[in-house]
Parts: structure tokens; sequence; C-alpha cells
């Protein structure tokens, strides 16, 4: 690749690349604030200017470039700490805050806003504009986000998020000189479900998110890698979190699933997160037909003791499992019917459902396909729908165990009403549902921001989420719960972490060998073996 | 004697002259496109380069050379814009030739459309221009009515358009690249360049952008020893006659068609016929309201590109703007602030906040809240949009702050000091 110069360092560059992003790549800090890899170099903030003492031909710019506008050419020195870089920094800062009202302490955005970085950095600390403030004032615009257009410094990202990534042209800029302001045509709110994007992308702190205004400053917030569980797609993103409660969700970067972006309903999923009333806190076991709180000893005795009893065949077990349970889970409770009971009976449902091809990719995030851990169910073999003819003829026979993880088939009565006829019901789960309602011991699992796992998306991309608030003090990861399951009856050996699971997983099962557990730790790597359906129709944008 | 030297404006001082095809045609109109017509696009390419002209828009730069920079086998369209959105203040010359003698522009086009293989030309005219649009709308509708436009004229095979497009009022559509926005029917918005729009411009594709004036010379140019004849009216590099717009407080102000190597003296005292009242000179402002302002003192320099600009000012439209001694220099300063803060787009930092900032500044010496800081903070607050905007507009509001302090410092000072 051909190479320029950023301060005297070497800088690679793919050729038509602009000198900001060769130099963001290679971790080189260029303050900017118009400027982002997703959409449209407009190049009007004037911040990331640097100074090019040699334009590659051995001459120097006349003056100050933009940085995010110029193209990369081979043996051109660009100098971005020099005196007259910082001058010109300086100058354009002290133009950005002549009408900026300043109001951090009210912000949200204050911690994480680049104005008020850059201010701190290269700002006089007073201020020689003596005239009154423009002010344009507060609008609500959309049910996701807030706009406070005082705050607001004419960057354009939103517009040209709403014109290059969504395609929908809700939101536009209006008026002109210092009176340019942003807003949504005709007054109408915005329509997008993308609208947390923009409260990302607006580097200050002039559009918010609603579910977030006023609740945390954001330096308190710890922050967690994790994925989002709310579709198939598998949107990387940081769980940001304090004193163990959960405040929001952000995209995390990845190029290959969800580019910069998250959809509003996978933000929303926090809430989920934090929810306690419905949550399962302690191990339950049915005492003279009520549901009362035991210990886990007491419970997996239970369990164990009851299955010794029955002695059950394969064919009278069978378990239930949704597709929000990781890859190990899934594993686990297969490799457990398999060791103990030799049965074979798992299923989960995998409804068909349609992507829709759009002009513009961010469409593809929100899928109609809420199962985000199907094609890990695929990968194990795990199969079954509800209407299949397996699934019907495994509950037509005499049960005797059936173990229901998370809340599958919930919809499907006649589903409900077999298993209910089961002598032993044991639900691991982490809410209560009709599941709860019927089972004979139930074991309190952990939502996926309390434990650690893997998850296949719809790409069948592996990727790994971080444990990244403390659970309920009586809960267990359900992979625990199942390697204790399986010692409880009869098993020998067991798991010490996630990772050990995952390990074992990609020495027995096809799909998943080559993987470790450091390959997906980051961005997360394709399963070597794809299923060829995954169950996913892909129709043509009609145009 | 300083007289005007009469290409451009050869009918239009003709009393007789209506304006009409057949009168343009009488005065020896389109003998230049026919000859064009059998000529390869590149040849005329070469004789604009030859001839010298450069742009007479503002920014001076060679015709020739922008129309050989188009883009080359790219399988798109070209495109010729006549940038007719004359708003710079103080300029009013592209009015005179759309109002009076249109077809010697649309000749002139007509001309630049062959040159760079553009079969739809724009004429992107300033909205407020009603007199002008009516008048190049008539001139159309005859030449498609008489076959010069349409379908193969002049039997050359070369089908041409050319559609007037209105503008809706904005300074800042005469920037080319803003005025494309403005043409694809978007915010007037510069865009940035690279790329250029001879390489990507309308619609994305190769666009050439040219001032009307510097159509109108084409037939001249091209016609029969146009080149030699063109070349010689001025010294090197600012070869061609230019038309003037004289305002301000003269006697006979108006425009005038003069040679580049006319002295900037005898355009005030013998053409504008002297200072009005008898006064006397205090200063003028050589082209446009974004050049800077040159003293009483200065003035005796030859009129053209690079004269003024070695002087540290700038010829910009040629719209010569004359004040006498009892003209306010700050209430002057105001109204162009005034100006420029109106009209900036927005879009970029230093230009957005600066012109209104400025404004505010020069606004508190009127009511008489001026000091020696803020006299510094004005020229500071002006130097800090100088070069650093994505527009050339910005530098056009700096020049005129920085100059005016510079030059006329006593005159702000007068406003907070009491003697």
């Amino acid at each position: 690749m051909p190479v320029f110069h950023i301060d005297g360092e070497p800088v690679e560059y793919e050729p038509g690349e602009k000198v900001l992003s060769a130099a963001l790549r290679c971790g080189k800090v260029i303050p900017h604030y118009c400027y982002h890899p997703g959409m449209s170099v407009v190049a009007t903030c004037r911040m990331c200017m640097v100074d090019v003492v040699d334009l590659g031909n051995g001459r120097p710019a006349p003056k100050l470039q933009t940085a995010c506008s110029m193209d990369a050419t081979e043996g051109m020195k660009v100098e971005t700490l020099n005196p007259k870089v910082q001058e010109g920094r300086k100058l354009v800062n002290e133009f950005l805050l002549v009408n900026h009202p300043l109001d951090c302490p009210i912000c949200d955005q204050s911690g994480e806003c680049t104005l008020q970085d850059y201010a701190f950095e290269y700002g006089s600390g007073k201020s020689e504009m003596d005239y009154s403030k423009r002010v344009n004032g507060w609008r609500d615009i959309g049910t996701f986000v807030s706009l406070e257009r005082n705050r607001c410094i004419q960057c354009s990202r939103c517009d040209r998020f709403t014109r290059e990534i969504t395609g929908t042209n809700e939101f536009g800029m209006f008026n002109r000189g210092h009176e340019l302001t942003v807003d949504t045509y005709a007054d109408r709110p915005m329509t997008n479900k993308f609208q947390g994007n923009m409260a990302d992308i607006c580097p200050v702190g002039a559009i918010t998110e609603k579910e977030f205004r006023f609740k945390r400053r954001v330096w308190k917030l710890k922050k967690n890698r994790s994925i989002c569980t709310g579709c198939s797609t598998g949107c990387n993103v940081t769980i940001e979190h304090d004193r163990n409660e959960i405040f929001r969700l952000k995209p995390h970067e990845n190029q290959n699933v969800n580019k910069w972006w998250l959809c509003d309903e996978g933000r929303l999923t926090y809430r989920m997160m934090n929810e306690r009333k419905t949550r399962i806190h302690q191990p339950l076991g049915r005492v003279d037909g009520k549901l009362e709180g035991v210990s886990w000893e007491e419970a997996y005795a239970a369990i164990a003791e009851r299955v010794g009893d029955m002695s059950p065949l394969p064919e009278e077990v069978l378990a239930l499992t949704d597709t929000h349970a990781s890859n190990e889970e899934l594993f686990l409770l297969q490799k457990l019917l398999k060791d103990i009971f030799s049965a074979d009976n798992t299923f989960c449902p995998l409804p068909k459902w349609e992507q829709n091809e759009s002009e513009f990719f961010i469409n593809t995030l929100i899928t109609t396909d809420k199962t985000p851990n199907r094609a890990g169910a695929l990968a194990l073999k795990i199969k079954g729908d509800a209407k299949s003819a397996k699934l019907k003829k495994a509950i037509e026979a005499e049960l005797k165990v059936v173990f229901v993880l998370g809340n599958p088939f919930d919809a499907e009565v006649e589903v409900q009403e077999k298993v209910k006829k089961a002598q032993l019901v044991v639900h691991l789960g982490t809410f209560h549902n009709s599941w709860s309602e019927i089972a004979d011991v139930v074991l309190p699992g952990q939502y996926y921001s309390e434990k650690d796992g893997t998850f296949t998306n719809k790409d069948q991309r592996v990727q790994s989420t971080e444990i990244a608030v403390q659970a309920l003090r009586r809960t267990r990861p359900e992979w625990r719960i199942l390697a204790d399951l399986s010692v409880a009856l009869g098993q020998e050996s067991s798991y010490g972490s996630s990772a050990d699971v995952f390990n074992a997983m990609t020495e027995q099962v096809k799909a998943f060998s080559g993987l470790s557990y450091a390959d997906i730790s980051g961005l997360g790597k394709e399963l070597t073996q794809k299923t060829k359906d995954s169950g996913m129709k892909v129709v043509k944008a009609q145009i | 004697m300083t007289e005007e030297t009469l290409v451009l404006f050869k009918n239009i001082r003709n009393p007789k002259y209506d304006k009409s095809l057949a009168a343009y045609k009488k005065s020896g109109g389109f003998k230049s496109l026919k000859k064009v017509f059998g000529m390869k696009p590149e040849e005329v390419v070469q004789e604009v380069k030859e001839s010298g002209i450069r742009g007479r828009g503002g920014a001076g730069f060679p015709t020739g050379l922008k129309w050989s920079f188009m883009a080359k086998g790219t399988g798109k369209p070209s495109y010729l814009v006549a940038n007719a959105d004359e708003s710079e203040p103080g300029t009013c010359k592209d009015r005179e030739l759309m109002l009076k003698d249109p077809h010697m522009f649309l000749e002139g086009m007509m001309i630049g459309c062959y040159a760079i293989g553009c079969h739809h030309g724009y004429v992107y005219v300033r909205g407020e221009y009603f007199p002008s649009i009516k008048s190049l709308n008539t001139a159309v509708e005859e030449l498609y009515a008489d076959g010069l436009l349409g379908q193969d004229p002049l039997g050359s095979g070369f089908n041409l358009d050319i559609t007037i497009h209105t503008g809706a009022g904005a300074y800042i559509c005469g920037e080319e690249s803003a005025l494309l926005d403005s043409l694809e029917g978007k915010r007037g918005h510069p865009r940035v360049k690279p790329p250029f729009p001879a390489v990507s411009g309308f619609n994305g594709c190769p666009t050439s952008v040219n001032n009307v004036e510097t159509l109108a010379c084409m037939p001249f140019i091209l016609g029969d020893n146009g080149v030699e004849a063109f070349k010689s009216f001025g010294p090197q590099n600012n070869s061609g006659t230019h038309l003037v717009s004289l305002s301000g407080h003269v006697n006979r102000p108006g425009v005038y068609e003069l040679r580049m190597d006319v002295n900037m003296k005898d355009i005030i005292y013998e053409l504008g016929g002297g200072i009005r009242n008898g006064k006397k000179l205090k200063g003028v402002i050589p082209g446009g309201s974004s050049s800077p302002v040159m003293t009483a003192d200065e003035v005796d320099v030859l009129y053209n590109f690079d004269d003024l600009a070695k002087n540290g000012t700038m010829m910009g439209s040629a719209a010569m703007m004359v004040f006498d001694e009892d003209t306010d220099v700050v209430k002057l300063l105001h109204r162009i602030t005034r100006f420029y803060a109106h009209e900036s787009c927005g879009q970029c930092t230093p230009c957005r906040e600066g012109t209104h900032w400025s404004r505010q500044i020069v606004r508190d010496f009127l009511n008489g809240n001026g000091s020696d800081e803020k006299l510094q903070r004005l020229n500071r607050v002006g130097g800090n949009m100088m070069g650093t905007t994505l527009c050339a507009l910005g530098d056009a509001a700096a020049m005129p702050i920085q100059s005016f302090v510079k030059k006329f410092p006593e005159e702000f000072r007068k406003y907070y000091t009491t003697v």
C-alpha cells in the first residue's frame, strides 16, 4: 500500500482514502465534528484542519487544509500538531462557542461531548463574545430523541443521516447564515426506527436520547461489550451501567454486522435488563401443588431423586428451548439429554422469516426474526417447529421428564397441554411465564447482561457477550445449572466456565470446529461450516 | 480622453438596435457560430486559450483552461451552465447584456456548448432580474423558432437546447458549486472541492460554469481575427475589454466597456465625470463589496486583474464603488457586514459565526460602544474567517473588514473618542 507521513510517522492508505480517515485508522487524533466515516464528507466544521507541508511534489499547501476532504497522496507530509494547526483549531473552536449555550452542567452529552473536550483543549477559557447568544429553543422531534437546538453546532450529521443512511429524509437544515438550524420538515415528528443513532452521532448535546435524559452523568457509567439479543442480527453493543443498574445500550462499531448503528427497538431492550418484578429470584419447587422457595441443593436433589425413581426411556424425555439461549446452553441441554437419557428430543421454535433487501443497509438491521440464536440452534442440529411432525410425535409419547429452557412455544397451547401431563417438568428461565406456572421445579437463570456466552447471528457469525452487571443473588447462569444438573444426574465431569463449555463444543460439534474463545471475543467470527438453509428468505426490494 | 472600446456593447450603444434576432443577425450575429461549427471543438478551446480571456465573474480564471479541464470519456453528458446570478453588490454588467443584447450572450453560450460538447446548456439567472429573464426567454424562443436551437442548428448536426432557470434570491448561489446544487433543486450550499465541477458538477456530470460576460466575449474572439484583436485590448494576461460597473458618488455612474489598460483615476474623473457636488474622493471599493478597499491616494493604477492584485486588492467583478469625503466608513462597513451576515449559507463554522459576530461588533461602534480592544477584535474575527472556509464567501466577508480597519482606523476611533 502507498504511504504518506503524518507528523513524521509513515501511514499506509488505500488509494482514494482521505487524510483524516487514514489518520484515525492509525490511531492519530485529529479533532473533527462533521466528519463521520459512514456518511458523505461535507468539510464544514473546519475543525480537522491540518498543515500539509508537502503535497507530495515538494510544495506545501498554501493554507491549512481540512483533513476530511484531502486525498492522501504518495509522499505527502502532514503535520497535525504544529503551532499553525493549533492556532487554526483555536479559532474554529472560538467560533463554535460563540453561540453555544455552554450549559454543560445540565446537558446529558457532557462528558462524552467532543465540543467540550476540544473547548477544554483549545479554548481560551474566556469568551470575547459579549452579545446575547442565538436562541432557537427545544423541539420535540420524535419518540426517541429530543432536540435542543441552542446546543447545535450545525455539523449536519443528523441531516445527512436521514438522507444517506435511513433514506427517510424527514430531517433537514433550515434558514441560513447564523440562523441555520436543524429541524424536522413541516413540524412532523420523526418516524424512522433508528433515531437513537442521531443522538450517538451528534457531537454535542443537541440531539439526546429521551430514555437517558437527566438519568445519570456519563462519566459514572461503566461499559461492557455485549450483543443485542432483540433479533437475529446480533448488533454489537456496549451495555452502560452504574451501580448495577443499566442505563442504556450504545452500538459498538462492527463493520461486518451493524457498522455504527443500532435500532431503537434494540436500545430499549435495556429495560428488560433492569426488570425485577417478573424475574425468578430463587429456585422454586412444587410442594403440595404450590411453588415454594427451596435451596439449589434441594432442587437438584429432588430432580435427581424423581428421575432416579422414574428411570425414563429415551422417548419419554423431552427438552424444549427457545433461541434466546446461548450456544453453550443449547449445547449443554442437548448434551444432558444425550448423556443421561440417551435421548435426542431437543426442540426449539424456528419459524421461517423473510429478510427484505433494501438499498439502505440500516433497514436490514431490524429483522422480523426475533430468534437471536437461531443459527446456533441450527448448527447444533436442534430442530423443530410447532408444526413439525417430529415434535408432534415427541409430545404424543408418554412424557415423564421435560426440561424447558426459557420461554419456547409460548403460544402453542397444544404443546403446553401435553407437557403439563408429564411427571416432572423442570423450567430454567429468567422470567415467570406460562412454563413456570406448570413446572414442578423452577431454576432461576440469568439475563444475558449478567452472564457470558456466545450467540450466532443470522449470518452465522459467532459473537460473545461479557458479564456487565452483577446478577440477582440466588440465580445462576443457565450453562452452570445445566452442568450442575448433569452432575446431579450422574455425570462425573463438569465445566468451570462458559469458555470451557465453548471449547468442549468446538471439539464435539462439527459446525463450531476451528473456533476458539479468543477468536470470537473481538468482532466475532463466522462458522467454519455454515448451515445451508438458515430459514432466512431474502426478498428483493420492489421497485 | 478615455473612451469606451465597444466589443460587447457595440449593439447596445447603437440607439437604433432593438435586440431582436433579426437586428442581431443584421449586425453580424451568428457568423462566429457558423465558423465555429466548421471547426473541431478542441480547436475552439485552443483559440479561447490563445485569446487569454479570464473569467469575468470575479476569480479571473482563464476560460480556455477551464474548458480544457473538462473530464472526457466519462460516458456522462457534459453541461455548460451560464452563471447569470449576478449578485455581488455594485455589479450590474450581466444585467445590461441579458437585457439589451441577449443574443450576443446566447451565441457565446452556444459556442461554449459546442466547445465542451454540451447538448443542454443552462442559464442560471438571478431571480430578481425579471426584465432580464423575460428578455432571455423571448430570445431563446426566437432562436428555437429560427432553428438556431434544437435539432441540427445551421446544418451542423450538433443538437443543442438551452434552458433559462431562475434563482431564488441567494448571493451564495453565485458560487459555482452552490449554483449547481440550487440548479439540481437542493439548498444552495457550496460543495467540497475537489472534485471540481469540471469533473463532477451538475448531477455529477462534467460541468463548466461560466460568467455571462465571459460567454458574451466568445462571438468576438471566434470571429475573424478575433484572438489577435482581443489580445490587443490590454496588457499581457489581461486581454480583452471588460464591463465596469461604476457606481457611487460620481457624476455619471453606469456600465462602461473598457480596455484593460485604463487607469482607475481616469475612469472616476473622466468617464465618471468626477465626484459629485465637487467633493473630494475618500476611497474606492474596486471590485464588488468583497474586494479590499482603496484609499484616494491609491487609485492611480491600471484597472485590470494583475495591477490591482499587485496593489493588494482585486478586480473581482469589476464593480467600482466610489465614495466621497462625507461618507461614514463605519456605516459603510456595517452595511457590507450586514450583507454577508445575511447571505452566508451557514454551513461552515468560521463564516456562519464570523460574519454575524463582526456585524455585531461594527454595530457596537455605531452605537457608541466602540473601543480599541473592539477594533482589534474586529480585525481578528475578520482575519479568522480568511482562508479557513469552504468557499470564498468567508474570504469575501473578511477582506473588506480587514482593509477598512487597516486603512480607516481613525474613522472607527471617532466613534468612541471625544476630542
